[in-house]
């Protein structure tokens, strides 16, 4: 059993966030980064998955810059077996879940897998898309916030979460893609032994170019156009005048502006 | 619980990736590499590759490092000789002044004191040194492992053959959960603590083998700081105030700092000495006090607080360190007392006591001897460098305010004078010593601060600010040895001071119809130490909680 994990690196959830001074993001000068948490499931349950299976390995897949190594060696650390960087200043024209996905994709054409598993949705942008657009790209059978995962054969058996505390199994063909939701098991600790460990294993940094991929080839169809605090909208009026005439208009308000009434 | 334990073995493990130990490993790779070579030519004895272990209890290196700072580079000159090429310095020192406070004005110093001239010497961030440091040991080959702290020590008789690291994946219950991993006993030829101020496995060694005896009682201060980003250029990087004086009282030793850093970020903190006498003396409290002086006030009009974090550090000096060495194991930096109390600066000389361990440590290595016997020659190395020369220099100072800050001046002045020298040796006391029972009817110190979230911030807030987080889910790690002293004694006579020294909110006296009780948060706190420190009971026991947890002390 092969498995491909996706990993994105996030501002970590206690980060002061403060907007970058073009407006368009977060301004990332004082920011600790870590595995995105959804993603960070998705591989404690390939590494589950290989040891229930007892043979196979688990590939780490990532983008970014430099200081998505780390996130890439605590994956190893716990247990992946080697590990793909797509490492290269043309990546970063991929600011979409479509470019994103078209650049994974490129890089699993010549790996050969049964599954491949993403987080639901990555902790920053929210998106939930690449998983699914990668599937497509890949010609894979997907399914979406996956609870649970049993392989049988060709096919894998998934449950998958739904709305108001409803689940659904699904039996899909392997190879599959699925975007696994939090909390499906229980993160593992990296120990001493596996940190050494990670330091012989293979983590080969991948350019465009040995993807055949250009920065026209990466462009977005999706912008961020500005990125903002929530405005405070509150109000105070005082309605000045008798208390009888004073309620009057307020009803009116009530009524004719707020439409609460 | 009966667990089974994985066993590490390494030559050399060191307790803490700050500046000591990671300059202790650095220099180490490089002595190694050199004795190699100089061997490799003369047909002598080569050494193997050493392997090298950091064990640090911050999710990342440098997350828990946290200081003013300004770096004098004498001994980074010599580890790193060409260190101004990438160093992440903020910029060199350049305009700096010198107040003594009082309410509304200030005084300047009539001339720069001697101790806090800087010229030379850099602006930096503690946090951005140490982690280019650690990326310099790494790619040295050194082994580092954030998110292990070290929970015990591990002897043979008396000799000591390596550290325990915590335990992970244990409920609030001390129940293991279904995830549980138990720490690793990582054996070594030799121990090195550096650990930094009060360190916890420091802690243990120092009374297991009364490596303080005969010493005078370690004493300390509190540093509170906050990073501010302004709109402009008003204070540029490199620049310094220096302050003494109000809001602290004059049984309260202390000082504030002001300093510029890049991106017109303004760097601003006060220490508090951890020997005051005033039970209800809130260090946080004293800042946010501090920053409302006319000075201030003006300075950071139109700022905006981006972070805060609170530091204790050992200012003893001299007459305070522990003797160092023992079989098999070594205490540098703020650990065994290196910093100067009276410059304030400890940067410099733990870099040294790194350096000069790792020169200890190679001569164990060619001897294959990790007895006292040789490595006492790191305490000798020690009190014979430049950094002895100024802690014997200054050995008198903080010493000098034992008996408040009026006589501390004079005696301080004189020995300054006198290199140090005084006619008779000064008697000190721990800090804790130094606190007085509560007024009956105490005036509120604080009755006139406000907090207006724009130039004064409550705690809370403040705590927010130091991006600190815990595993909920773990037993405290803040041990109160006895609560009914808490809801009884302490009460009574000093009105709980764990409530207001502790500068993150850990501590709350929680009161409903029927009792009275000590409340822990413990996820809030910021790994300063100061209520292991300035308990008045020395109740308090401060371990390590489930490595990765902590404060994020980035770029402070």
């Amino acid at each position: 059993m092969n498995i491909v994990v996706c990993l994105k690196q996030v501002p970590k959830k206690d980060s002061i966030l403060r907007i970058a001074a073009d407006q368009k993001w977060i301004d990332d000068r004082d920011i600790s980064y870590e595995m995105s948490e959804a993603d960070a499931y998705a591989l404690e349950e390939a590494l589950r998955q290989r040891e229930k299976h007892g043979s196979g390995e688990v590939i780490v897949l990532a983008l970014g810059p430099e200081r998505v190594r780390q996130s890439i060696k605590e994956a190893l650390a716990k247990g992946a077996d080697r590990a793909i960087h797509l490492h290269d200043d043309i990546f970063n024209s991929a600011t979409d879940a479509a470019g994103v996905a078209r650049a994974l994709a490129a890089a699993l054409k010549d790996e050969k897998f049964d599954l491949v598993f993403t987080g639901l949705q990555s902790d920053d942008y929210g998106f939930a898309q690449v998983g699914l657009i990668l599937a497509e790209t890949l010609g894979l059978s997907s399914a979406t916030i996956v609870m649970e995962v049993q392989p049988e054969g060709d096919s894998v058996r998934v449950k998958r979460e739904l709305e108001s505390g409803w689940f659904q199994w699904v039996k899909i063909p392997m190879p599959a893609l699925l975007t696994i939701q939090s909390g499906i098991n229980q993160l593992r600790y990296a120990t001493l032994k596996g940190i050494m460990a990670a330091k012989k294993k293979e983590l080969k940094e991948v350019k465009a170019a040995d993807l055949g991929l250009t920065a026209q080839a990466l462009q977005p169809a999706q912008v961020i156009e500005k990125a903002y605090l929530p405005i405070k909208s509150k109000q105070t009026e005082i309605i000045a005048g008798k208390p009888a005439e004073a309620a009057a208009k307020l009803v009116e308000k009530l009524k004719f502006d707020a439409r609460v009434l | 619980m009966n667990i089974e334990r994985e066993t590490l073995e390494m030559d050399v493990l060191l307790v803490g990736a700050g500046p000591a130990n990671l300059s202790c490993a650095l220099h180490l790779t490089n002595l190694v590499a050199q004795h190699n070579e100089k061997a490799k030519a003369d047909g002598g004895r080569q050494l193997h590759e050493l392997n090298i272990a950091v064990i640090e209890k911050a999710a990342e290196i440098g997350a828990h490092q946290l200081s003013g700072a300004v770096l004098d580079p004498i001994s980074l000159r010599e580890l790193l000789p060409d260190f101004e090429k990438d160093a992440p310095f903020e910029a060199p020192v350049g305009d700096e002044k010198v107040y003594f406070l009082t309410a509304s004005g200030k005084i300047p110093a009539p001339i720069l004191p001697p101790p806090l001239r800087n010229h030379g010497n850099y602006v930096i961030s503690l946090n951005k040194f140490v982690r280019w440091l650690g990326d310099k040991c790494e790619a040295a080959g050194v082994n580092i492992f954030p998110e292990f702290p070290g929970w015990e020590m591990l002897y043979d008789n008396n000799a000591v053959i390596g550290v325990r690291t915590g335990d992970k994946g244990i409920d609030k219950n001390g129940k293991p959960k279904a995830v549980f991993e138990p720490g690793v006993d990582i054996v070594a030829k030799v121990t090195v603590l550096g650990e930094g101020v009060r360190g916890s496995l420091t802690k243990q060694l120092l009374k297991q083998l009364k490596l303080d005896a005969g010493k005078d009682p370690q004493v300390y201060s509190v540093g509170v700081k906050e990073l501010w980003e302004m709109p402009d250029d008003r204070f540029p990087a490199g620049s310094i105030i220096h302050t003494m004086g109000w809001p602290l009282d004059s049984h309260t030793f202390g000082g504030s700092w002001v300093y510029g850093m890049k991106d017109r970020i303004i760097n601003i903190g006060l220490a508090v000495g951890l020997d005051y006498r005033d039970p209800k003396i809130d260090p946080h409290h004293e800042f946010q006090k501090f920053k409302t002086h006319p000075l201030f006030a003006e300075l950071l009009q139109g700022g905006k607080m981006i972070r805060y974090g609170a530091k204790a550090m050992p200012v003893g000096g001299w007459y305070t360190m522990p003797k160092p060495t023992h079989d098999g194991v070594m205490i540098i930096g703020d650990s065994a007392a290196t910093l100067n109390g009276e410059r304030l600066k400890g940067i410099h000389t733990a870099i040294k006591a790194g350096m000069l361990a790792a020169e200890t440590i190679l001569e164990a290595l060619l001897a294959d001897d990790y007895s006292d016997k040789i490595l006492s020659r790191y305490e000798t190395r020690l009190k014979e460098s430049y950094v002895g020369k100024e802690l014997y220099q200054t050995r008198n100072f903080h010493q000098a305010f034992d008996k408040g800050r009026n006589m501390g001046l004079m005696i301080a002045g004189i020995s300054t004078l006198t290199g140090g020298r005084l006619p008779t040796r000064l008697p000190i006391k721990a800090g804790h010593e130094h606190m007085q029972h509560q007024q009956a009817n105490g005036a509120d110190r604080y009755a006139d601060l406000k907090y207006d979230d724009k130039l004064t911030f409550a705690k809370l807030t403040d705590v927010y600010y130091s991006s600190t987080a815990h595993d909920e889910d773990q037993p405290c790690h803040l041990h109160v040895l006895d609560t009914n002293i808490c809801i009884d004694r302490c009460t009574k006579e000093f009105g709980n001071p764990c409530q207001h020294f502790c500068p993150a909110s850990v501590y709350e006296m929680v009161e409903d119809k029927e009792s009275r009780k000590l409340h822990i948060n413990f996820s809030n706190c910021v790994h300063c130490k100061t209520c292991d420190i300035m308990d008045p009971y020395q109740i308090i026991n401060w371990v390590p909680p489930e490595g990765g947890g902590g404060p994020n002390y980035r770029n402070m």
